[in-house]
């Protein structure tokens, strides 16, 4: 079961571009292997108002907590949320 | 960080992409990358915009188009792209033109193009064939079925040529489980490893920025007119735009990661994606062919040598020709070298002919036909008979047409009888051979009616409230929607309902994305492209809805693609004046030839000074009835003048004034220098021609005409003023003309910018003024005959069956037994010569009805008729009524009441009588018995009812009589001075006038005074009376301005020139109503009149000028 966190996060990209670490209460975690962004689309009519963006953005990714001996920690899959204004929000840990 | 865009859809796939081709071009640029294909759905139509934006970007343009495809048994195969290669010296891009046509040839409106076709013309390495996600491989796919996959595209690569099929991996990073997740992507790129195929990466863009995905929401729900509530193929997110080198890098990492995959994968993917660019960018020049005019073959249009030397000897024959035992034969042969020299420096011989060829062909069709246009200006079309107005005699010049200056392409516009327009293209269509003609197209864009309306549709709001707000959207621009409900006065209502209710609020959003967009192709209603064998590989086309085939592109492309367009245009005018030359020829078997008419006539001249114009091309309008009265016209120039004078630049600044006020004498006219009094003379000093600008500027600087036209165009552009004002001065100067010279014909030079006109054009126009005002005046029975044919004006067809009658021209009424389908000319038995009624004025009436009561005319019976013509009930009762079935009651009026009570009692269907058979001849009424039992009859539809009534009923234009003189009685005694007689008046009289609403306008006023309502009125009296109304009556009088039809003005006359005179308005009443009280009046005095029958009456002077009172 996923439990929602809902924290804003802030995030370090990678050359590329891609999320490669975020930092949840002072610890940082890294992300390991390729992150994955997902794209879902919203349905603005019924919201009344025409937005920016017509979809939300979503980055499910694997990390562990950095710092800490392999295999001490173990990985957890997050949903990585970033707002239309530009702040990213830890919204679930997957476990 | 650059990636090379394979996929792209502009704004011209309609409502599918929503960015255009240069904002494209722009961000490609931007991004840093330096390759763009459009790919836009089912044609071409964005394609030469494209290739431009990107050349002015500086980027590399690739081409290619997305396509339905089927098989061999029309099963279909999805949505492939194809792209075209490039360097391949136009092979590619010819096979893609003739890969597009193709998907349009069976004309139905969902293009698909055959397998086996697209093979065929992929051959020897010209088209890349990408499939993806929308494809029949990638729907299998998206099923889940790698089997099918592989199967189908084994058939793929069997069908088409080695080394054409890629396949097309997007992402748009959906949720897993839809369409544009990532899973299908990874599962297309196995597919293309394990078939050893290169596969590129695209992101099947429809728009531009993040921002825009939501106007691709709207266009998705027009396309499917469905509100985006109930759509079901939304698009997955918003995706599919333009990204960056950067963020498609990371789609391909992510594509990648989802498989097991070699190390490298990424790297792979996107360099087999450059590599298919670097094939698919395409040059310009060779391969696109911009810049490089291709005419007809000399072999086509009749030519066997060197198109140069058959110009010049055409030429040579010409002038001797057109100019034979005139004193300019010289002049004219000099010019005609002058303009063969930059013939022959820009290689266009080919150019004149073809356009002359063309001409021939029409004329010698016998139809009317006249050039308008810069082409006017010159001697070689004149001598070519491509234009029928001298140039030298009128002052025009040649390089205003062509000059090695200039760098379009020439343009000849011919204007033609209307009624011969589809004939004339299937005619050139057959001379030309369909390879090298197709007619050209215009991409129509949403505006603010139709934007609201979509947006409308896309959010499900209701009909009926989009139709309101649609009603109030125009005089603004509906990009600035919600600026406009800020600052209109008059959408405070809407202003107020949009803050309160959000749906309306985004409305106004939507509405501005719209806004602009194209939003569907049509046929242009003039242009034509003729060019030589290769046209078809340079341009696709579809079929047009008159079924002959249509370029997809428009006019703006025709330039840089080096295609020659003729604009034919149909003229109602033209066909007019055909129809009445027609007619004469026919009554007298004589053959005007307007062409030949001499310009200088007399009573031509005298008609035109009365401003008796209605009727007349160009000059019929109040406003220019007005000028043309102030004007005094005494020759041909005058008229050219007159016209060019009449637009809105002018009128707003006042030129026409300061033209008068020299041209009566008034003031002196201002030549600025003696050196500018050559060309200026003819305008009184007023600058009205680009003509008069080019000399100026050749004067002052010494030019040349060619360079001064270039600098004529350029001052329409603001921020090169100082640039060409230095240079004037530069040259001015030293060309001995003072400061204070040079300072004063600069302030006129720069001013005139905004709004010159080509004499040529004005010339041209001026032609048919002149042959139209000579017809009225000399053959005007013929004239109205083809005005009412062809109603080439701007009144209404009943205003000019009034005219007609106030020349004394007799309207013979409507008769099944002689109306024809058009008006014709009849003599009466008092050898009178008078128009008769045409068929199609009768209301509700089917053409085939019309046609075969023209065909079988004469009637010998009421059964005859019916049963040859098997009208319909309301069309026969609607004949009956007017008096059309007259002849068969003796033309005895009174006995209409029988013959309409006799069609109303028929039952059963007409007998369908063979067209050699002889009718059954019953006699009609049948009284056969009981005597005059129909004696009594009173159709209660005839009751009451004048023959006027009848006839504006059933064929809203009076015939008999004009439809005023019922209110004449009624203008004697109110004491309404007719419309005739305001000329007779001094300015300042106080006067009342009446009529009809004939026309309404609000032209363009010098700046300041507002908006002005003129109102022209009918009363039966002769010529219309012009009322005006300014802004404080309308306040005053408010809606009935523009919703009286019938009504009663009191004003002062106001006099303006020889022949002007107008009415500014202080009040209006509806004349009804007027109506209604005097008579009310009038009984209330009977009975005073009766009862003191001794007391005094008070009685009304009539005024004279009104008509008795027709029976």
């Amino acid at each position: 079961m996923p439990t929602i966190i809902d924290k804003p996060v802030t995030v370090d990209f990678s050359a590329g571009g891609d999320p490669a670490a975020f930092f949840l209460d002072r610890f940082e975690h890294t992300i390991i292997g390729q992150p994955q962004a997902i794209f879902t689309r919203t349905r603005w009519w019924e919201q009344g108002s025409a937005p920016k963006r017509i979809d939300t953005e979503l980055w499910r990714v694997d990390a562990v907590k950095a710092g800490l001996a392999a295999g001490g920690e173990e990985q957890h899959r997050y949903d990585l949320r970033r707002d239309a204004d530009g702040t990213w929000v830890l919204a679930l840990d997957w476990g | 960080m650059s990636f090379p865009h394979l996929h792209v859809h502009s704004a011209y796939s309609m409502h599918y992409g929503v960015t255009m081709p240069e904002e494209l071009a722009e961000q490609t640029a931007a991004q840093g990358s330096d390759f763009l294909a459009v790919t836009d759905r089912d044609g071409l139509y964005g394609a030469i915009k494209h290739i431009r934006a990107c050349i002015a970007a500086g980027i590399r343009p690739g081409l290619g188009a997305d396509l339905a495809i089927h098989d061999d048994e029309h099963r279909p195969l999805g949505r492939v792209v194809v792209l075209a290669h490039g360097h391949t010296n136009g092979r590619g891009y010819a096979a893609l033109c003739r890969l597009v046509s193709a998907a349009h040839q069976n004309g139905s409106k969902k293009p698909s193009v055959s397998r086996e076709r697209l093979a065929f013309l992929a051959g020897m390495n010209s088209l890349t064939v990408l499939l993806g996600p929308t494809s029949d491989v990638g729907q299998a796919i998206e099923r889940r079925d790698g089997t099918e996959a592989r199967q189908r595209l084994t058939a793929w690569t069997r069908a088409m040529p080695a080394g054409s099929v890629t396949l097309e991996v997007i992402c748009h990073l959906a949720e897993p489980g839809n369409p544009g997740s990532v899973t299908p992507a990874t599962r297309m790129l196995s597919l293309a490893e394990n078939a050893l195929l290169p596969a590129v990466l695209t992101n099947a863009v429809r728009y531009g920025t993040p921002d825009e995905a939501l106007t691709a929401d709207i266009a998705d729900a027009a396309r499917m007119l469905t509100p985006l509530a109930e759509l079901e193929d939304l698009q997955t997110n918003g995706q599919a735009w333009l990204k960056s080198g950067q963020a498609m890098r990371q789609v391909a990492r992510m594509v990648v990661d989802a498989g097991p995959r070699e190390p490298g994968a990424v790297d792979q993917l996107i360099r087999d994606t450059e590599q298919l660019a670097e094939k698919c960018a395409l040059d310009g020049a060779t391969d696109i062919g911009l810049g490089r005019p291709r005419m007809p073959e000399a072999s086509v249009i009749g030519v066997t040598g060197d198109p140069l030397t058959e110009l010049w000897a055409r030429g040579r024959n010409g002038v001797d020709e057109r100019y034979a035992g005139s004193t300019l034969l010289p002049d004219a042969h000099r010019a005609l070298e002058h303009e063969m020299r930059t013939v022959e420096q820009l290689g266009m011989a080919g150019y004149f002919l073809t356009v002359a060829h063309a001409c021939d062909l029409i004329r010698n069709q016998g139809i009317r036909i006249q050039a308008r246009g810069s082409g006017v200006g010159s001697v070689l079309n004149y001598v070519l008979h491509t234009s029928s107005v001298e140039p030298i005699s009128n002052g025009l010049i040649w390089e205003r047409f062509l000059s090695p200056e200039r760098v379009n392409l020439p343009d000849i516009d011919i204007d033609v009888e209307s009624a011969k327009r589809h004939d004339i293209y299937r005619m050139l269509f057959k001379e030309f051979g369909s390879e090298r003609v197709t007619l050209l197209s215009m991409t129509n864009a949403y505006r603010g009616r139709g934007a609201v309306r979509d947006a409308g549709l896309a959010l499900g709001m209701d009909d009926a409230d989009i139709k309101e707000i649609a009603g109030q959207m125009w005089r603004f621009n509906a990009r600035q929607f919600r600026q406009a409900l800020k600052q209109n006065p008059e959408l405070a209502g809407l202003a107020t309902a949009v803050q309160e209710d959000q749906q309306l609020d985004m409305l106004v959003d939507l509405t501005q994305r719209l806004d602009r967009l194209p939003r569907h192709i049509a046929v242009h209603p003039c242009g034509v492209i003729l060019s030589d064998r290769s046209l078809l590989d340079r341009t696709a086309v579809q079929a047009s809805g008159m079924g002959l085939p249509m370029s997809m592109y428009d006019k703006h492309d025709m330039d840089p693609l080096g295609l020659i367009k003729l604009d034919v245009l149909g003229v109602r005018m033209q066909s007019a004046m055909a129809h009445a030359v027609a007619e004469h020829r026919r009554l007298t078997g004589e053959t005007i030839d307007l062409n030949r008419v001499p310009l200088d006539d007399e009573p031509t001249f005298e008609l035109l000074r009365s401003t008796r114009t209605l009727g007349v091309f160009q000059l019929e309008s109040p406003g220019q009835m007005e000028l043309v009265g102030k004007l005094q016209p005494e020759v041909f120039n005058d008229l050219t003048v007159e016209i060019s004078l009449f637009r809105p630049g002018p009128m707003q600044n006042n030129m026409p004034l300061q033209f008068l006020q020299a041209r009566h004498g008034e003031v002196a006219p201002d030549y600025i220098h003696e050196r500018f009094k050559p060309f200026l003379q003819e305008t009184m000093g007023v600058i009205v021609f680009h003509e008069q600008v080019m000399r100026m500027f050749d004067e002052l600087t010494g030019c040349g005409l060619g360079k001064a036209d270039v600098l004529r165009r350029r001052l329409e552009k603001p921020d090169e003023l100082p640039a060409i004002e230095s240079y004037v001065r530069e040259h001015a100067n030293l060309r001995g003309f003072s400061d204070a010279v040079v300072n004063r014909a600069w302030t006129v030079l720069a001013g005139f910018g905004a709004f010159g006109f080509a004499k040529a054009h004005g010339a041209a126009f001026a032609l048919p003024t002149y042959q139209s005002a000579w017809l009225k005046t000399h053959h005007p029975t013929v004239f109205f005959a083809g005005l009412l044919t062809h109603d080439p004006g701007m009144w209404p067809k009943d205003l000019i069956l009034a005219e007609a009658r106030s020349l004394g021209i007799p309207i013979l009424g409507f008769d099944v037994q002689t109306s024809g389908l058009e008006y014709r000319v009849e003599e009466t038995a008092d050898g009178i010569q008078g128009i008769r009624m045409a068929l199609v004025e009768l209301n509700g009436s089917s053409e085939a009805e019309r046609a075969r009561i023209a065909k079988h005319q004469p009637f010998d019976s009421l059964q005859d008729f019916r049963d040859r013509v098997r009208p319909k009930r309301r069309t026969f009762e609607a004949l009956a009524r007017v008096g059309a079935l007259d002849s068969f009651i003796g033309y005895d009026r009174d006995r209409r009441h029988e013959l309409l009570a006799h069609i109303q009692s028929l039952q059963g269907s007409a007998l369908h009588i063979g067209d050699d058979q002889l009718a059954l001849n019953i006699e009609l009424p049948p009284l056969g018995y009981e005597g005059n039992r129909f004696k009594a009859v009173t159709s209660l539809e005839l009751r009451g009812r004048t023959q006027t009534d009848l006839e504006l009923r059933d064929l809203n234009v009076a015939v008999s009589n004009h439809q005023m003189s019922r209110f004449h009685d009624l203008f004697r005694e109110l004491g309404v001075t007719p419309a005739a007689k305001l000329i007779d008046l001094p300015g300042g009289t106080d006067v009342l006038i009446a009529g009809v609403r004939r026309a309404t306008n609000t032209p363009p006023t010098r700046n300041g005074i507002g908006r002005v309502v003129f109102l022209s009125l009918d009363d039966g009296s002769g010529p219309v009376a012009n009322a005006v109304v300014f802004g404080d009556a309308q306040q005053r009088i408010g809606g009935k301005v523009f919703r009286t039809s019938y009504m009663l003005i009191r004003g002062k006359t106001r006099r303006s020139g020889a022949r002007g005179v107008s009415v500014p308005v202080d009040d209006m009443w509806d004349l009804f109503d007027v109506q209604r009280k005097v008579k009310a009046r009038l009984k209330a005095e009977q009975r005073d009149a009766d009862a003191h029958a001794s007391a005094g009456v008070h009685h009304v002077e009539p005024v004279a000028g009104w008509h008795l009172r027709a029976v």
